[in-house]
């Protein structure tokens, strides 16, 4: 947009533009069967403890000689069984409740208080803004994983605590696309046509910005989430994420310590791998559909 | 002149809040006397106990303000001087510990850097130059792969395949082997660090070729007979090399944070791991002196890529 677009309406013809594209642009099967594998997660996550499987802290020594665990998989263990005999289709799955809220609380946060932020320093510009930017500049020249270590070492490590940590790490990119969302819609026609008949800021901000800086944020979840899922899966990978609790990273921790487990049993390692993989990936693949779909600017990241 | 005295205001401004907020939330949030001492800092009611309490206090100047204590903080730490470590003895002091530590993480950030850049320019070239063919669209589904592949999952398959099965590459690195060997030992690491930055900056790159192959200029040259390679090489890599060298400069947080897993699985005594260990057992000086390190590290090559990029585009001056 140019500087004196007030007076010029060139947004009319790109929006007819895209109403005519919007008939082509299709999700695809791609997007939902990702979607599909998504809800599948979070079915198995929310029934884990009522669907007919093992428990997954029991311990099932083999007695009819098949020596000492770890067992490959079997019939019985579709996924082997880890050192201490434990079924690791039934971790992977219980793995699937800590990792999968981890991302949808943190992501969840991001998106309330980056996107508050965001918005507040777009419209309000000024003082604020430059405060809240300098926060996020902050926020960002941290290598995203080292300024989580840091926060856990400072706390308890709950569930709560955890999710709120790689919460407060998306603040800073949410924020930012918040912000310069609003910085595009705050001078347009509507806004000032609702401040002229004497709308308050408040209304201005809920009924007028929010709805248009929703979308653009909206399709950032999915990406969000899934880069949240790897964080955790990192931080339980080297023993800083929930202290008690299966995860997929301290599973595949598990699966990988020491010089020879990797070597003797990879199953314990490699099935928590792929399940994690499928759901970042499902969940990459999902929101860069979607981000195409509801054409977000990648120079607005 | 202008434009470089801010930026570099900028990056001091930074660096002082960066230490400021993390200096504040460990003495606030931590309990600095009970990770000195351990339970013993509870213990006010025996004498012997009080005494280690006053020491403690004393030696680290826990009785001093805040604002005072960050400020004798930062005076040692500018000069040089880390600390002490909290843990029993507090030996090796910080500053030994970094200094042997930090080679070793730098060689490999360095290393994963040329790997990701020596791997993604040429990718970026043959994919571009081959835009929406087969070949292309199986090269952007793989980046999509490494992109999406947590890099603890990706070090544990290449070293289940790479060392494990096949017998390549060295399983994990030893401090006292001869220099050649270490760097060997480290190629498995910086690979694992370096191939899904690769994949994101060859996504990049291969963009903005894709872009710079459409200008004219490039058809004035395939024009003049000039071999589609030369064109290539000579015309179209360069101006596309913009964007390039900033999102370079802005992944080396990622290579940091992949550098810390990195080590940890293949056993490389780096700041990374040592930034973990310190963590699990509480050692908040060492913590601290690690962060430092990093945002002045990340700051500095920001800096560097801006000074950098103003030099090859100096409209960005203003």
């Amino acid at each position: 947009m140019s500087g004196n677009d007030n007076l010029v309406t060139t947004d009319d013809a790109a929006d007819v533009a895209v109403a005519n594209e919007a008939v082509k642009r299709r999700l695809g099967w791609g997007f939902w069967f990702c979607i599909g594998w998504i809800v599948l997660m979070i079915i198995v996550a929310f029934l884990a403890p009522y669907l007919s499987i093992k428990d997954p802290n029991a311990n099932f020594i083999d007695m009819s000689g098949k020596g000492r665990p770890p067992y490959g998989p079997s019939m019985d263990h579709w996924f082997g069984t880890d050192k201490d005999a434990r079924d690791i289709f039934s971790r992977t799955l219980y793995g699937a409740r800590i990792s999968l809220t981890v991302g949808f609380v943190a992501i969840a946060f991001g998106l309330l208080v980056g996107g508050t932020l965001g918005i507040l320093a777009g419209y309000f510009r000024g003082w604020f803004d430059r405060i809240i930017s300098f926060v996020f500049v902050i926020l960002l020249s941290f290598p995203s994983l080292v300024l989580a270590i840091m926060l856990t070492s400072l706390i308890e490590r709950s569930l709560l605590t955890i999710s709120l940590v790689l919460g407060v790490l998306s603040i800073a990119p949410v924020g930012r696309l918040a912000r310069a969302s609003t910085l595009q819609y705050a001078d347009r026609e509507f806004v000032t046509a609702a401040r002229q008949i004497g709308a308050t800021n408040r209304r201005i901000i809920l009924r007028e910005l929010l709805p248009n800086v929703v979308i653009p944020m909206g399709a950032l979840a999915l990406l969000g989430m899934a880069v949240a899922i790897v964080a955790e899966g990192g931080l339980a990978f080297l023993g800083l994420s929930v202290e008690k609790g299966i995860t997929w990273g301290s599973l595949i921790q598990l699966g990988s310590e020491g010089s020879t487990t990797l070597q003797k049993s990879p199953w314990i390692a490699f099935f928590p791998i792929f399940v994690l993989f499928f759901t970042v990936l499902a969940l990459n693949f999902a929101g860069d559909r979607l981000r195409t779909y509801l054409d977000v600017k990648e120079s607005a990241l | 002149m202008r434009f470089w005295l801010q930026r570099v205001a900028m990056a001091v401004l930074l660096l002082l809040s960066v230490s400021a907020l993390t200096f504040g939330a460990m003495n606030i949030l931590g309990d600095p006397l009970f990770n000195i001492l351990g339970p013993v800092a509870g213990d006010v009611n025996n004498p012997d106990s009080v005494k280690l309490i006053e020491k403690a206090k004393a030696e680290f100047d826990l009785d001093e303000p805040l604002v005072v204590r960050y400020g004798l903080w930062l005076s040692d730490f500018v000069r040089g001087d880390m600390g002490v470590q909290f843990s029993s003895d507090g030996q090796p002091p910080v500053s030994d510990l970094i200094k042997e530590r930090l080679p070793r993480t730098a060689t490999l950030v360095l290393l994963a850097q040329l790997m990701a850049i020596s791997i993604a320019i040429p990718w970026a070239l043959v994919t571009a130059s081959r835009a929406g063919r087969l070949s292309d669209r199986i090269s952007t589904m793989n980046t999509f792969f490494l992109v999406a592949m947590p890099n603890f999952a990706l070090a544990i398959i290449l070293k289940f395949v790479l060392s494990i099965k096949l017998g390549w590459m060295p399983l994990t690195y030893v401090a006292n082997d001869p220099l050649s060997s270490r760097l060997w030992q480290m190629v498995l690491p910086a690979l694992t660090i370096a191939l899904p930055v690769a994949a994101v900056f060859q996504r990049l790159l291969r963009t903005d070729l894709i872009t710079t192959l459409q200008q004219d200029f490039i058809l004035m040259a395939r024009a003049k007979g000039l071999s589609r390679r030369r064109v290539l090489f000579r015309h179209a890599l360069r101006p596309s090399l913009f964007s390039f060298i900033t999102v370079v400069g802005l992944n080396t947080g990622a290579l940091i944070g992949g550098s810390i897993v990195v080590e940890t699985i293949f056993r490389i005594p780096g700041i990374g791991s040592s930034l973990v260990e310190s963590v699990l057992r509480e050692d908040f000086p060492v913590v601290l002196a690690i962060v430092m390190i990093v945002a002045v590290a990340f700051v500095l090559i920001n800096l560097l890529v801006d000074i950098l990029y103003s030099i090859i585009d100096p409209r960005v001056r203003r």
